[in-house]
C-alpha cells in the first residue's frame, strides 16, 4: 500500500457539469449554482416576466402618442434610477450628485450628435451607437474622477459633497455657452440615428413616438438585465458588503476603493445613458434643468421603488414620471388647484408637496418602497396557509 | 412464486448488486441518489452509482476481505453508505449497520458481537467511539474514514485509511485483476448472509438478524417490484427522501431495495434535523416515515395554524375541521374517495391543502406509509383528510419487513393492514400472538442459536412476539407487544401502547410511559412536547426557562391533565390513568432511555424515574 495516492477520488460521472437538468415540479430542488443563481428560476417567473414584455410592446400600438412619449421618458428615467441604484442602494454610497452625470451624458451626446459649424459645439456624429456609449463613457470618467472623495467620506458627508458637484455643474454649463447655448437658450439634443435610418421621425416602423416607445423599451431591458447581472456577480456582493459594513467587508478582503470607484463608474455611466436618451425624446437641452431637483426626483425614484432592487427602480421611475400627467390633470377635477403657475396652490406646487410626502410615508411605513409592498403581497400568499 | 426466488437462472443469481450492475448498463446517465452538498444536491447517475460500488468491492478484495467477513457501517444516511453495502455484497461480505447516535458501549457490542473486520466510520466522532472500543473488538483490521476533518495528520492508528485512498487501492486491484469482482458476485448462494440487522434492543442487547440474498429477494419481490405497498409499484419516476438510520430494516428496504429493484431516486437528506427543508425541497412521491416523525409534523401544523394571521387561522381551521370530516369519510370507505368528499377536498385543495402539503413537503406524496412503531389512527386520519394516502405497514427485521400492510383502497384504520400474497399469517389462539411464516423469514441470530430458537419454531414459524387479532377477517389489528402488556393487580390485562399513543396524539406530548403491572391502578410518565408547550406558555404568558422549568408550571399541569382526562374518556375504566408525573428530563438515546429507533426501553425507564413512579402510588 506504499504507492496508493492520496489525494481527490476518482472522478465518477457525478460531478455536476455546467448543463444540469431540472427535477420536474420541485423548483426549490437545485443541482448546479447555475440554477440555483439563474434570474427567471422558476415558470411562474418566466411566464409573468415574457407577459409584461409583450404587454409593454402591445401598449406601443395601443397607446396614443402623447402617452408613449411619457412611457419613453419614464424609461429612460428608470435606466437613470437604476444607476443612482447601483451607488446608492447596492453599494450603499448615498449620492446627490446623480443631475452632474446625467448633464455630462446628455452634453456629450448632443455635441456628438450636433451639426458642426452651428452656434455651439458639434462633430455631426449622429449614429447613436456612437453617441450613447461614448456619453456613458465621458459621464463614467467623471463618476471615476469624484470617486476618491467616496473612498474618504461617508454617509451624509459624502452627500454634501456630491451636492456640491450638482451645484458646480449647474453653474459650469450655464455659462459654458459654447456647449449648452447658455441659460434659457438650450440647445438640440442627440439625434437617435440608427444606420442613417432617423428614429426621431415617422417611418415605416411606425410614428417618432412609437418608434422612440420600442428603442427606450429595448434599451431599459437591456440596461436593466446587465444590472441584475453586475448585482449577482461576484461584484455585487462586494457592493452589498460595503453597503452592510465597509470594515467588515475590507476585512473580508474586499478592496474598498476598487469597488467604490467601480460602483460610482458603473452608476455614472448609466446616469450619462440616461441622460443622452432622456433629451433626445423631448429634442431640446436647457442648462437650467440639471439642478437638485433632478437629483431628488431619482433619488425620490429610488426610495418609492425599492432600494438595491432593479425591478423597484423602474417602478419608482414609473410611479414618478406617471404622477406629472396625473397632477396636470388635477385642475379639471379640483378647481382649487390651478394650472397658472402664478396662483396659489398651482399643480407644481401640489407636485412638490406630493413627492415630499411620498417619500415620508414610504420612508415610515415601507422602506422598501413599491418593491417592498409587492413582496409582502407575495409573501403573504407565499406562506398561505401560515404567517411563516 | 416464491419457487423462484434466490434461484439461480441462466444470468446467474439475482442480487441487490446485480440489479443496480444491470440499471448502470441500461440507463447509465439516468439519475440514482441525489446528496446535498454546500447548498446543492449532487446527482449521482447509476454508471456512477456502480462505479463506486464496484470499486469498494475491489478494495475490500484488496483488503483480503473473504466470503461471510462482516463489514460494518457507522454513518448518517448518504451515498457513501450505499457504495460500501453493495461493495460488501458484491465480494459476499456480510454489511453490518450502525446507528449514527449510539453511544460507544452500544458500538462496542455490535461490533465485537458481529466481529467486523473493516469498519468505515463516517467522521472523527464515529472514529473516536471505534477507537475507544477497538481493544475489546480485536477483529477489527482496517477503519475507513469518510470525513477527513480532525482525522487527517492528527491520528497515528495505523488501522485508519482515508476514504479516497481505499477508492484509489480499488483502483488499482481492478486494474490488476479487471474481473475479480464479477467472479466473485458470480460465486454467490441463495443462502450467503447479505447483512446483519442489528434489533434496536428494547429489552437486552441487540441481536444481529441475519437475512440471506434469498431472504432480501422475497422482500423485493413482494414489497417492491410486487407491488406490496405502493399501488402502481414504484418507478424510476419515483422520488424518496432518506433520512431514517439505514442500519433499521425498513429505511433500507426504502433507500436501498425501492432504489436498486425499481429504479426510485433516493435523495438524501442533509441530516434529521434538516428533514422538514429537505422533503420541502425534494417534494418526494413515496414516503416512509416512523410515528414519531408524523406526530412532530402535525405538532408543527397546529403550532403555526394557531399562530397565523387571523384570517389566516381563521381559514386554516375550517379547511383542517372540513379535513377531518372527509378523513372520517375515507376512514369509513377504506381509502376511497365519494363523490361528496372529492368535492370537499376539491375545494379545500384550492383554498388550502395543495399549500399546506407543499409547506409540508408532501405535495406530490402519492404513497405515504407508517411503520416500525404503533401510531395512533388520529394522526393517520389528519393526513388522509388532507389528501395524503396514508398507510399503516408492519413487519419486522426478522422477517425482512415482510408481514401486512394496508393496501391503497382497503385501509381500515386502526389495523396493520392484510398479509401480502404469500405470505403466512396467524394468530395464536391461546396467547393471540401473531406468526408468520414465508422465504423472508431470517436465517437466525448471529451467533445466538438460543435466541433464535426462541423466536423460530420447527416448522419455520416467526414467533413476532406482538399480540394481535383479525378484524373483519382480512386484517390485523396489533394490540401490543407481546412482554408490555400490564396485567393489573385487579388481574386485567390492559395494553399500554394504545393508551400512551391516545396520549402521543396530542401535540403537547411527546413521551407517554404507562406504568400499572401489578398494581391497583394505571399511572403515566408524561414528557412534554418543548416546542409546541413552550409556543403554548409563550402566547399565555407563562414565563420559563428550562425543560423542566417548564414542566413544573400549574398551568402545564392543568393542560396536560386536560390530555390525560380527554383520552381517559375513551377508555374503559381500568385503562384509565389514575396520576401522571412529568418527566425531568427529554429522553435520549444517549443515555439508554431510548433505542437508536427512539422508541422507549420501559425497563430502563421505570427503573430510572423509580421514585416517581413510588410517588404517585405511595399518594
Amino acid at each position: 500500500m506504499t504507492d496508493v495516492k492520496s489525494g481527490p477520488a476518482p472522478s465518477a460521472p457525478d460531478i455536476p457539469t455546467g448543463r444540469s437538468r431540472r427535477v420536474r415540479g420541485r423548483p426549490q430542488l437545485y443541482t448546479s449554482y447555475a440554477q440555483d443563481m439563474a434570474l427567471l428560476d422558476t415558470p411562474a417567473k418566466r411566464v409573468s416576466t415574457g407577459l409584461l414584455v409583450v404587454l409593454a410592446l402591445a401598449l406601443s400600438v395601443v397607446l396614443a402618442d402623447r402617452s408613449l412619449e411619457v412611457l419613453a421618458g419614464a424609461y429612460v428615467l428608470a435606466i437613470g434610477a437604476i444607476g443612482l441604484n447601483i451607488v446608492t442602494g447596492y453599494a450603499g454610497q448615498v449620492s446627490l450628485g446623480h443631475a452632474f452625470f446625467v448633464a455630462i451624458g446628455a452634453y456629450t451626446a448632443a455635441a456628438l450628435s450636433g451639426p458642426p459649424g452651428g452656434d455651439v459645439i458639434g462633430f455631426g456624429v449622429a449614429e447613436i451607437w456612437i453617441w450613447l456609449p461614448a456619453a456613458g463613457l465621458v459621464a463614467a470618467v467623471a463618476g471615476v474622477l469624484v470617486a476618491p472623495l467616496a473612498t474618504r467620506l461617508r454617509g451624509l458627508y459624502l452627500a454634501i459633497v456630491t451636492l456640491g458637484l450638482v451645484f458646480l455643474g449647474e453653474h459650469v454649463f450655464k455659462e459654458w455657452k459654447a456647449l449648452t447655448g447658455g441659460p434659457g437658450v438650450g440647445r438640440e439634443a442627440a439625434v437617435p440615428q440608427l444606420f442613417g435610418y432617423r428614429l426621431d421621425e415617422d417611418g415605416p416602423l411606425g410614428t417618432r413616438e412609437q418608434v422612440l416607445y420600442l428603442l427606450m423599451l429595448v434599451l431599459l431591458v437591456v440596461f436593466a438585465v446587465a444590472a441584475r447581472n453586475l448585482a449577482r456577480s461576484r461584484v455585487g456582493r462586494a457592493f452589498a458588503a460595503i453597503r452592510d459594513r465597509d470594515i467588515a467587508a475590507a476585512v473580508m478582503g474586499v478592496p474598498l476603493t476598487r469597488f467604490k470607484v467601480l460602483a460610482f463608474g458603473i452608476s455614472s455611466c448609466y446616469a450619462g445613458c440616461a441622460g443622452a436618451l432622456l433629451y433626445s425624446v423631448s429634442g431640446y437641452v436647457e442648462p437650467g434643468s440639471f439642478n437638485l431637483l433632478l437629483s431628488v426626483q431619482f433619488i425620490a425614484m429610488v426610495l418609492i421603488g425599492g432600494v438595491a432592487t432593479v425591478s423597484g427602480a423602474i417602478a419608482g421611475a414609473l410611479f414618478i414620471s406617471l404622477l406629472q400627467p396625473l397632477t396636470r390633470a388635477l385642475p379639471s377635477l379640483l378647481p382649487v388647484v390651478s394650472a397658472d403657475t402664478t396662483q396659489t396652490p398651482n399643480v407644481f406646487q401640489v407636485e412638490t408637496v406630493l413627492y415630499g410626502l411620498l417619500i415620508v410615508l414610504f420612508l415610515v411605513f415601507e422602506p422598501r418602497g413599491l418593491f417592498g409592498l409587492w413582496v409582502r403581497a407575495r409573501n403573504y400568499w407565499k406562506s398561505w396557509p401560515f404567517s411563516y | 412464486m416464491t419457487a423462484t426466488i434466490g434461484e439461480r437462472n441462466a444470468a446467474g443469481l439475482t442480487t441487490i448488486v446485480t440489479r443496480v450492475r444491470e440499471r448502470a448498463l441500461s440507463t447509465p446517465g439516468a439519475v440514482a441518489l441525489r446528496h446535498k452538498d454546500l447548498g446543492i444536491w449532487r446527482e449521482v447517475t447509476w454508471s456512477g452509482y456502480w462505479e463506486r460500488a464496484e470499486l469498494v468491492a475491489h478494495a475490500l478484495l484488496a483488503l483480503g476481505v473473504e466470503p461471510g467477513d462482516r463489514i460494518a457501517v457507522h454513518s448518517e444516511n448518504r451515498p457513501e453508505w450505499l457504495y460500501a453495502d453493495l461493495g460488501a455484497v458484491a465480494v459476499r461480505a456480510v454489511t453490518v449497520g450502525l446507528y449514527p447516535t449510539s453511544p460507544a458501549s452500544e458500538v462496542s457490542h455490535v461490533l465485537a458481537d458481529s466481529g467486523a473486520t473493516v469498519l468505515l466510520a463516517e467522521d472523527q466522532e464515529q472514529v473516536d467511539k471505534a477507537l475507544a472500543v477497538a481493544a475489546e473488538c480485536p477483529g477489527l483490521r482496517h477503519i475507513v474514514y469518510l470525513e477527513p476533518r480532525g482525522i487527517r495528520g492528527r491520528y497515528t492508528d495505523p488501522r485508519l485509511l482515508p476514504w479516497p485512498d481505499l477508492l484509489a487501492l480499488g483502483e488499482r486491484h481492478r486494474a490488476e485483476h479487471p474481473d475479480a469482482v464479477d467472479r466473485r458476485m458470480a460465486a454467490a448462494e441463495p443462502g450467503d448472509v447479505m447483512t446483519l440487522i442489528y434489533t434496536s434492543g428494547t429489552t437486552g442487547p441487540p441481536k444481529g438478524v441475519m437475512l440471506t440474498v434469498r431472504n432480501v429477494e422475497f422482500a423485493v419481490e413482494t414489497l417492491v417490484t410486487g407491488g406490496g405497498f405502493t399501488s402502481p409499484p414504484p418507478s424510476e419516476r419515483d422520488l424518496s427522501l432518506s433520512y431514517l438510520p439505514l442500519c433499521h430494516v425498513a429505511e433500507r428496504a426504502f433507500t436501498v431495495w425501492f432504489n436498486a429493484a425499481a429504479g426510485v431516486q433516493v435523495n438524501f437528506a442533509e441530516s434529521l434535523d434538516t428533514v422538514q427543508a429537505n422533503l420541502r425541497e425534494v417534494q418526494p412521491t413515496i414516503l416512509f416515515g416512523v410515528p414519531r416523525m408524523w406526530e412532530k409534523v402535525l405538532a408543527q401544523v397546529d403550532i403555526r395554524r394557531d399562530s397565523a394571521t387571523p384570517v389566516k387561522r381563521a381559514l386554516t381551521r375550517f379547511w383542517l375541521r372540513v379535513a377531518d370530516r372527509v378523513g372520517d369519510t375515507l376512514v369509513r370507505t377504506g381509502g376511497r374517495h365519494t363523490a361528496a368528499t372529492r368535492l370537499l377536498h376539491a375545494a379545500g385543495w384550492l383554498c388550502c391543502y395543495r399549500a399546506l402539503r407543499e409547506r409540508l413537503g408532501m405535495r406530490r406524496v402519492r404513497y405515504a406509509a407508517s411503520g416500525a412503531a404503533p401510531v395512533a389512527p388520529a394522526v393517520l386520519k389528519f393526513y388522509m383528510g388532507i389528501g395524503i394516502p396514508m398507510h399503516e405497514v408492519y413487519g419486522m427485521s426478522e422477517n425482512t419487513a415482510v408481514a401486512t400492510a394496508n393496501r391503497p383502497g382497503r385501509v381500515r384504520l386502526g389495523t396493520v393492514g392484510e398479509p401480502h400474497p404469500g405470505v403466512e399469517l396467524r394468530i395464536d389462539e391461546a396467547t393471540g400472538e401473531i406468526m408468520t411464516r414465508h422465504p423472508g423469514t431470517f436465517a437466525g441470530y448471529w451467533g445466538n442459536p438460543r435466541a433464535t430458537a426462541d423466536v423460530l419454531d420447527a416448522d419455520g414459524w416467526l414467533h413476532t412476539g406482538d399480540v394481535g387479532e383479525w378484524v373483519e377477517g382480512t386484517h390485523v389489528r396489533i394490540t401490543d407487544r407481546m412482554k408490555d402488556i400490564i396485567i393489573t393487580a385487579g388481574g386485567k390485562n390492559v395494553a399500554p401502547s394504545e393508551i400512551e399513543n391516545a396520549l402521543k396524539a396530542s401535540p403537547y406530548v411527546k413521551e407517554a410511559v404507562v406504568v400499572g403491572d401489578q398494581r391497583p391502578y394505571l399511572v403515566a410518565l408524561v414528557g412534554i412536547e418543548p416546542d409546541t408547550v413552550g409556543e403554548w406558555a409563550r402566547r399565555r404568558g407563562v414565563t420559563y426557562t428550562t425543560y423542566r422549568d417548564l414542566s413544573g408550571k400549574a398551568e402545564v399541569r392543568e393542560l396536560v391533565q386536560g390530555v390525560v382526562d380527554e383520552v381517559n374518556s375513551r377508555f374503559a375504566h381500568v385503562e384509565q390513568i389514575k396520576r401522571f408525573a412529568f418527566l425531568p428530563k427529554e429522553l435520549d438515546h444517549e443515555d439508554g432511555e431510548l433505542t437508536a429507533t427512539q422508541k422507549v426501553r420501559r425497563s430502563a425507564v421505570a427503573k430510572l424515574f423509580e421514585d416517581l413512579v413510588e410517588g404517585m402510588y405511595a399518594r
